[in-house]
């Protein structure tokens, strides 16, 4: 019961933050960003001018699967750097605070406490992430052609994986430091060395967490889940579960050293 | 397709997000740095400007 008490205290806390609102609006504008704007080159060179007269502007002929791929990039980038900037303060903040205090010295297990929190983050990334990414499916049909609802889920479902991977890390960094800005720091180097490692191994690693989204496109292209997605599906699953257990243990042994 | 009618929920999105970004303004009693100034970075810089506010713009512990 403790653990639902815990799970509806973030979530109330996130509905006052405004967060509820301004993540899931966020992500809309990311996802559809850069299909929209694909989709209407032509027409915004044509309206800004300096084009010389005569001049024949044609974008890339792209596909729908190619074009939701364009959602999920920018997610890659700025909505990473939203989800780790949301849950930058999500323990960091409370042990600076001290409410984590306050919280711990009942009889709340510190397991409890975490995971409680990182569901609630989940929900909220999970919630904002379908959001975008529906309204970006629906632009995609509108401007590039059908991609079937089985496609959608496939590459929906996957990215996901890597989204929570993306919330448990700075989870982890909230439990070794204190301040929030470091936490922020702390997880972008990590994930940029994380995928700096993939390009360069990325023939050795195929099951790397990092190449999920290079899968994916596999996956649309071929109509096939191939074995190296399952695989790096599955470790980055595994990799944020220990993660998540780390963190608890990290944040005993801080705890009791205070 | 006309190319209004398909930006405009963009449009609106971002309008959105401005509007919340400014009542959280309202509502916040302390933020770092002065407040019209926030206002003036949710109002001026498209959609990264309410994003910049609510990471960094408001006191939270």
């Amino acid at each position: 019961m403790q653990w639902i008490t815990i799970f509806k205290k973030e979530l109330v806390e996130d509905w006052r933050n405004f967060k509820w609102v301004w993540v899931p609006l966020v992500f809309i504008i990311i996802c559809i960003m850069d299909p929209l704007s694909t989709y209407y080159l032509p027409q915004i060179l044509d309206a800004v001018g300096g084009v010389p007269e005569g001049t024949v502007i044609e974008g890339p002929e792209l596909g729908p699967t190619e074009a939701i791929m364009f959602s999920l990039t920018e997610i890659s980038m700025l909505g990473v750097l939203v989800i780790v900037a949301i849950s930058m303060a999500v323990i960091a903040g409370e042990r600076k605070s001290g409410v984590a205090e306050l919280v711990l010295v009942k009889p709340v297990s510190y397991f409890t406490y975490i995971s409680a929190k990182w569901a609630a983050k989940l929900l909220l990334v999970f919630t904002a992430y379908l959001i975008g990414m529906l309204t970006s499916w629906y632009y995609v049909s509108l401007l590039f052609g059908d991609l079937s609802a089985s496609q959608f889920i496939g590459l929906f479902l996957f990215y996901f994986i890597w989204l929570i991977f993306v919330v448990t890390l700075t989870f982890l960094y909230n439990t070794v430091v204190k301040i929030p800005g470091l936490v922020l720091t702390l997880s972008i180097i990590t994930i940029m060395a994380m995928s700096a490692i993939n390009q360069i191994f990325s023939f050795r690693m195929p099951w790397f967490p990092n190449s999920i989204s290079e899968h994916i496109t596999t996956m649309l292209a071929e109509g096939a889940i191939p074995n190296e997605l399952w695989g790096a599906a599955g470790i980055t699953l595994g990799l944020s579960v220990i993660l998540l257990v780390a963190s608890n243990f990290i944040l005993k042994t801080k705890e009791m050293a205070d | 397709m006309d190319v209004i009618m398909m930006l405009a929920p963009l449009i609106i999105i971002q309008f959105l997000l401005m509007i919340v970004a400014i009542i959280a303004l309202l509502k916040t009693e302390q933020t770092n740095g002065p407040k019209p100034m926030w206002a003036a970075i949710i109002i001026l810089i498209g959609f990264i400007g309410p994003i910049l506010f609510f990471i960094v713009g408001r006191r939270q512990y």
